[in-house]
C-alpha cells in the first residue's frame, strides 16, 4: 500500500445516541426512523444508511444516528420518532469526527487499535468501538480507503496529536 | 490476554473491567443475614473453569459472563450477562 494519507475533520454533523428499550428489536428501530424499506438498524458492529441518515452500531441495542446536513429540528425529530421504542439523546456537540483517507489510513489506525482492521475482518460498513492511545474511539469504515474516527470532543486535541505524530512515522 | 466479546469480537483485556465470580445470586431481602454475608463476601477460588463478570468499558459497554480457565487463561466462551431480547443470538 502506501499511497498517502489525508486527515480532515467532519463538522456540522447531527448525532443522536439511541438505546433500544427492553424487547425492542433492530427492525423496529430502522422502520421507525425511516431507513430504506426492509433495512434494519444493524444488530452487529456495522453501519447502514447514507449521508442523510446513517445508523452506526455501537453495542447490543445501541446506535449513533448520524446526519450530514441536519436541519435545526433533525435531532428532535429522531428523538420524537423513537418515543416508546428507545431512549435517544442529542449528542451532536459531544464528538469530534476525523476522516482518514488514502492508502495509508488503515495502516495508521492499525498502529493504535488492537483490533484487526484488515479485510475481511474489517471492511466498508464495519464499525469498532475501541480505544486508541487510551482514548475511546468509534471507527467506521466508509470505503476501501477511508474511515471516520469519532472521539469525545474534550479529547479531540489529544487524539489529533496522536494522529499527526503517528502519521509522521508511517 | 484477549476476550471474545459476543458483540465486538476479540478484544484486548485492557478494554475490560473485571468484577469477579458471576455465580452468586442476591438473596431475598427478608433472607437470613448469613446468606447476605455469603453473597457479599464469600468467594470460591477455583482451579480450572470459572464463570466471571467482565464489563466491556472501552467497547460496547455491556456486562459479559466470561468462562475462563484460571489455570490456563483459556476462554472457551463469553455471553452477554443480560441479552436485550430473548431471541438475540449474542
Ligand atoms: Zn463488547
Amino acid at each position: 500500500m502506501g499511497d498517502g494519507l489525508e486527515i480532515s475533520e467532519v463538522t456540522g454533523l447531527g448525532l443522536v445516541a439511541v438505546m433500544a428499550r427492553k424487547g425492542v428489536g433492530a427492525e423496529a428501530i430502522g422502520q421507525r426512523l425511516g431507513l430504506a424499506p426492509g433495512l434494519a438498524a444493524p444488530a452487529t458492529p456495522h453501519w447502514v444508511g447514507d449521508g442523510a441518515l446513517a445508523l452506526i452500531g455501537t453495542g447490543p441495542g445501541s446506535w449513533l444516528a448520524r446526519s450530514e446536513a441536519p436541519t435545526a429540528e433533525w435531532a428532535e425529530t429522531v428523538i420524537e420518532r423513537l418515543a416508546g421504542l428507545a431512549s435517544a439523546t442529542d449528542v451532536s456537540a459531544s464528538y469530534r469526527v476525523f476522516r482518514l483517507s488514502g492508502g495509508d489510513a488503515a495502516r495508521l489506525l492499525q498502529r493504535g487499535a488492537f483490533v484487526d482492521l484488515a479485510t475481511p475482518a474489517f471492511a466498508p460498513g464495519s464499525v469498532a468501538v475501541t480505544v486508541i492511545a487510551h482514548i475511546g474511539v468509534i471507527i467506521r469504515q466508509i470505503d476501501e480507503t477511508s474511515f471516520d474516527v469519532s472521539v469525545f470532543r474534550s479529547l479531540g486535541e489529544s487524539f489529533h496529536h496522536w494522529l499527526t505524530t503517528a502519521a509522521a512515522t508511517l | 490476554m484477549r476476550i471474545p466479546c459476543p458483540y465486538c469480537g476479540s478484544r484486548d483485556i485492557g478494554e475490560f473491567v473485571y468484577r469477579g465470580d458471576a455465580s452468586p445470586v442476591r438473596p431475598a431481602a427478608d433472607g437470613a443475614e448469613a446468606a447476605m454475608f455469603a453473597y457479599v463476601y464469600l468467594r470460591d477460588n477455583p482451579m480450572g473453569r470459572h464463570e466471571e463478570h467482565w464489563y466491556h468499558t472501552q467497547g460496547c459497554r455491556n456486562w459479559l459472563v466470561v468462562t475462563r480457565d484460571t489455570l490456563t487463561h483459556e476462554i472457551p466462551s463469553a455471553r452477554l450477562a443480560a441479552p436485550l431480547n430473548a431471541g438475540d443470538a449474542v
